[in-house]
This record gives structure tokens, sequence and C-alpha cells, in this order.
């Protein structure tokens, strides 16, 4: 990109300034409409309900108070209770997806990669035939089997589900990353001492580090986003995930916006900073075998 | 270091022989180079000897053990392949050590031999290095280093020069044989490039179509190639072929061209052609056992020039005989033109003859 517009700029710097002026102007725009509501978020979730709910609305409010943080973080309040527990129940079944999602993309991409088996065109077809619907239209078809299965009201369900949605693109993903790997690196190893297994797990394993983060940030996303599913197959309350548990407890029976809005806060910090932490890897991971090395 | 026997080795993809029936002998301390054309089935003969495929049939015994069934690691092999393959996340240190590592050996001792090893190719002040942070050559001798560490019993190259350039290609040609010199080692090595397989092997098995088609020193295969395909394989520029057909008149055996020429025969080279399946002879030249001439000389068939291409210290000149190209080399001071007509003298003694219908040499019988 630089290259391209250092050699250019004496030529043609008025028309590519055009391009990048519009370019920044478009960016400022995309970061206000997404960022705005974080920030009205974030904002009225330090105000009293008095001024959240005040017309006109303050922007800054004029006693910026932690209380509902306070409030949401306390374990004797039944209200923190309810919270701390949502956000367990959101916690573990997101780990606990993310783990097992790992778990069976990585064997399942690698044998997409490496095998030539019989019908491995058409399944790895039918992996990916999940994702040309809409997820809404199995809610009820699962949760018939759900409750045939006697999983209704478990978070077994959720993870179940979850794991369903979120293995077709981890595969997918991973696969991609297999397919840049030479295969020739793994034939040094076996022929340097290591079994398959031990080449997959010393030579390729390490390599495609990259490609199992972005596994697990989209599945641990997915999990812990998730409403639809979780609003139709938990109805007790103790089990209730964070989306659902947030939408209940704070918008039907209360209008405390500063106490939603603070649950909601929270609930996107660990979104966020495991992408912050991680992003490099996820866009690595999207965009790998988009050229030649 | 190792004998490795290869007796009527077949690896078949559904009814495609990759190789068939391959047998031959690589001696203890020998420089093999199975060299051909690609998908000569040359790579294939490698990787089974490596077990990276499994056989169809055959055995392969290295040392004194037939190793068809083994896994590549308990082969005590080690090879070296085309694109190198190092391990891009280990530092070229832990490229040489892995192998030592997946052996269990003590950590004193792995640094010792890795040393050792680097100090062999002169890589010392890479060993901290990753892999990508080295020019080709630098790779190459990583890649060599990592096949030297474990002292293996054969040591298998898959191209390892073809992806250098042209001068690093030269100075490596001579490092690995100065490495073999050195080691004594066993080696198997696969090039398509046959100056590469003169230049460096003490024996090539030149190989086509799946098939061993001869086995023997360079120098031998140079000079008495088997058929036809070895003849225009082994040498460059390649030997010129010539179908003509084979009279005799009287008791004298001559090839006559359908432009009309005689080439009269030794009495030697008679009784060659006198073992043909059919008149159809394919007469071989080298050309540097080519004479030219300017006038029409006895026993000289005529030709016409069709380029000329000197190269500095020797001048080619390809000339049309009976609808075949013929390479000749002359010094660089001869004075030839394009479409000019040339009086061709062959040299007796060094022809080659070979039977139109099988293409196998013709010898004395």
């Amino acid at each position: 990109m630089t290259s391209t517009s250092a050699t250019e700029a004496p030529r043609s710097r008025r028309r590519i300034d055009g391009w990048r002026w519009g370019g920044r102007i478009f960016l400022v725009f995309m970061l206000l409409y997404t960022a705005l509501p974080m920030v009205w978020m974030l904002l009225t979730s330090i105000k009293s309900g008095f001024a959240a709910m005040q017309f006109p609305p303050q922007w800054w409010p004029n006693e910026p108070t932690l209380a509902s943080y306070q409030k949401l973080l306390d374990p004797q309040n039944s209200v923190g209770q309810d919270f701390l527990r949502f956000f367990w129940n959101s916690l573990s079944v997101s780990v606990v997806t993310t783990i097992l999602a790992v778990a069976v993309a990585v064997p399942a991409a690698y044998a997409f990669s490496r095998f030539r088996f019989p019908g491995r065109k058409f399944l790895f077809f039918a992996v990916l035939l999940r994702n040309m619907f809409p997820a809404v239209i199995f809610l009820v078809p699962l949760f018939i089997l759900m409750r045939w299965l006697g999983l209704v009201n478990t978070h077994g369900s959720l993870i179940l589900t979850y794991l369903t949605f979120g293995l077709p693109l981890a595969i997918w993903l991973l696969k991609g990353f297999y397919d840049n790997i030479p295969y020739q690196l793994e034939q040094a190893a076996r022929i340097d001492g290591a079994t398959r297994f031990q080449a997959f797990l010393y030579i390729v394993m390490p390599l495609s580090v990259p490609g199992i983060i972005a596994t697990a940030i989209y599945s641990f996303i997915g999990a812990w986003n998730e409403y639809i599913y979780a609003a139709t197959f938990l109805t007790k309350n103790e089990q209730l995930t964070l989306p659902v548990g947030i939408q209940r407890f704070f918008s039907e029976n209360t209008t405390d916006f500063p106490g939603l809005m603070a649950a909601s806060f929270m609930m996107s910090v660990p979104v966020v900073v495991l992408f912050l932490l991680l992003q490099k890897y996820f866009v690595r991971a999207l965009t790998e075998g988009a050229v030649k090395h | 270091m190792a004998q490795v026997v290869l007796k009527d080795l077949v690896k078949t993809y559904g009814s495609i022989y990759a190789a068939k029936d391959v047998s031959l002998t690589v001696n203890d301390g020998e420089f093999v180079a199975l060299v051909g054309p690609s998908g000569c089935g040359k790579t294939t003969t490698l990787n089974l000897v490596a077990g990276l495929i499994p056989i169809t049939s055959g055995d392969i015994t290295i040392g004194n053990r037939i190793v068809n069934d083994l896994d590549p690691k308990d082969r005590d092999i080690a090879m070296v392949f085309q694109n190198y393959a190092l391990y891009p996340n280990k530092t070229v240190f832990q490229n040489l050590a892995f192998p030592l590592q997946m052996r269990k050996l003590p950590k004193s001792e792995i640094e010792t031999k890795v040393k050792d090893a680097a100090k062999v190719l002169d890589i010392t002040h890479l060993l901290e290095r990753k892999p990508r942070e080295l020019s080709g050559g630098q790779q190459q001798r990583v890649a060599l280093g990592r096949a030297l560490v474990r002292d293996p019993a054969v040591f298998l190259m898959d191209e390892p020069l073809s992806n250098l350039d042209a001068k690093l290609r030269v100075q490596m040609r001579s490092e690995i044989k100065r490495f073999h010199q050195d080691l004594n080692a066993t080696i198997i090595y696969v090039t398509h490039d046959q100056l590469e397989a003169v230049t460096m092997a003490d024996k090539m098995a030149v190989m086509n179509g799946g098939l061993l088609q001869q086995y023997d020193t360079p120098a031998n295969v140079f000079a008495n190639p088997v058929n036809m395909f070895v003849a225009s394989f082994i040498g460059s520029p390649a030997m010129s072929l010539v179908p003509l057909q084979a009279t005799t008149v009287d008791g004298r055996t001559s090839l006559t061209s359908s432009e009309g020429w005689v080439l009269p025969l030794s009495d030697a080279n008679a009784r060659k052609v006198a073992a043909a399946s059919s008149h159809k002879i394919v007469l071989g030249a080298r050309h540097s056992t080519i004479k030219l001439h300017k006038s029409a000389v006895d026993g000289a068939v005529p030709a016409r020039v069709y380029t000329v291409e000197p190269t500095g210290d020797i001048t080619f000149v390809q000339a049309f005989l009976a609808g075949a190209i013929l390479n000749i080399s002359l010094p660089p001071t001869a004075q030839v033109a394009p479409d000019e007509m040339v009086w061709l003298e062959f040299d007796q003694d060094r022809i080659h003859l070979f039977d139109g219908e099988t293409e196998m040499a013709l010898r004395a019988s």
C-alpha cells in the first residue's frame, strides 16, 4: 500500500488524496456508528437512576457513580448474586464449548487437509451445509431433539448447539491453516525419528497455533453472545446465561437502566479484551491462504 | 554407513506403474544418482526407500535388514528435501537438534553433536537464527546438517539443488561432493539434471517411465548407452540420432538415407547391424565426434547448416541430416554460416548404432 502510493504520488497526488480523505471520513463515520452506543452504554452505567431518565439527556452525568457496578458485583445482594451466577454460567458454557470445539476441529481439519478418504469432499461440503441456513430455522427441531435427549434446562443443550453452529467454520478455518503447512515438514519429521502423531504434535501443531487461537476466539464469542437458543432451552433462573439473564432481570422487571448498562458493559469486557489481545491471530487466520507465501 | 539393495521394487497407483521392477545395489559409501525426466519414477523410488510411501511389491534392504514394513523413523536414514523442509518455527540449532531429541539423546550429547555438524558445514554463526532469516545456500546447508547430525546409514537427497540459482548450484554441487568424500557416506541422490548426476555420482541409475534403463558409472553410461533414451538423455548437447536404412551389397554393409547418400560401415559396425531385428537402424553420434568439412570428402555425407551458436570456447552448429538435426561442436575459429552446405564425417569407432524397432543399442554379436 505504502509503496504503491509513494511511487504514484508525483503523478496523481490529488486523486490519491481524494480517495484517502474519503476513506478517512468513512472510517470516522463507521467509528461513531459502532462506538457511540458503547459510549452511551458506559456513560449511562455511571449515572444514577434519575439521571438516566432525564430529558433532554445528559452526556456526562453531574454526579458520576459506580453504584451500579458495586451492586452487581456484591455477592451479598440478590441482584449481585444473580449477575455473578449468570456470569459464571456464561463463562462455563463458553469455555467448555471452546475447548470442545478446538478438540474436535483440530483433528477433523487435519484429516480433511491430509487424508484422502472416500467421501472426503462430500463430508466437507456437508460440514459447511449448516452455514447455508439461518440458525433460527433449527430452533424448534433442536428443542424437540433436546427434550427427547432430556437435555432441556441443562447447559449441555447449549454446548451441543453451539458446537453444531461453531464447528463448521472452525474446521474450515483450521483446514486452510493445515493446507498451508507443507506436507514435507511432516515427512522430514518422520524421517528424523518422529511417529506420525509426534510429527503432528511437535511440528504441525506449533505452526497452526494462530489458527487454533482464531478458532477458539470464534467459538468463545459465538457462545458468549448467543441469545435465542439460551432463551429457549433454559427456563430455570439459576441456569440462565448473561444475555438472557440481563434481559429478563433488568429490562422486564425494573427500569434500572444504569444497572442494565453496567451489566451489559461487564458482559462485553471479556470479549473485547480477548479480541484485542489476540486479534492479530484472528486476522491472520481469516486471510491465510489468500496469498501464496 | 550401509549398503542399500532394491530388489524387483514395484509401486503402482491403480493400473499405473510409478516404479516397475527396479533392482539395484548401492554399495557402502557409494554416491548413486537416480536421474531421469520428470515423472520417470526417480522420486517415487527414493520415497519408497525412505518409507514415505508403501511399496506394492519387492524388497528394500538397508544394511542387512529388510525394511519393507518399517516406519521411516526406524530405517536409519536421513533425507534432504527439494524445498529443504526446515522447521520454520525452530532455530537452526533446534532444527539440527530435533532428530537427536526424537532419539532421546542426553542434552549434553545433543549440544556436542549439533555444534560438530554446524562446524563441518560452516553454519556455527547461524545457530540462533530462524530458517526464514537464511539465504538459500544457508538453508541448504542447514538441511544437510540436519541429515548429517544423525550419522545415518544412508543419505537420501531429493533434488536438493534445484531451488538454488545457477551460480550457487555449481558451488553447492562441489560442496555435496566434498561432503560425500569426507564422510564416505552412502548417498542416493535424485535429480532431473543429468549434468549433476554425471559430475557428482559414482554410479547413475537412469530411469524412464518407471523403469530402470541403465545402472552404471557415468563414464560407462556416457560411452555405452544401452538404448536411444539413455543416449539422448545423457550428455549436453544431446546425442544426435539419425534414422537410416541398412543395406548390404556384395557383402558390404552400408547405411542409406532417404536423401540418397550412402554411408559405408566398418566391419565391426557391420557385425552390429547384422544383429538388428530389421533394416531400420538409428545412427547416434555425439557432437564432439563429428567432423565438419566445407567440401565433399570421401566417406562424408552432405548436410545443411541450420544454426550456429558461438559460446566462446566452443561453437555449436546444428545441421539437418536425413530429416534429423545433428549437433556438432567446432573450435571458435570455425567459419560456418546458416544454410551453408557442409559434409559430415563420422568416426566409425565412436558412433552408436541402435535398432530402429526396439530402440536398443546394437552390440557386436
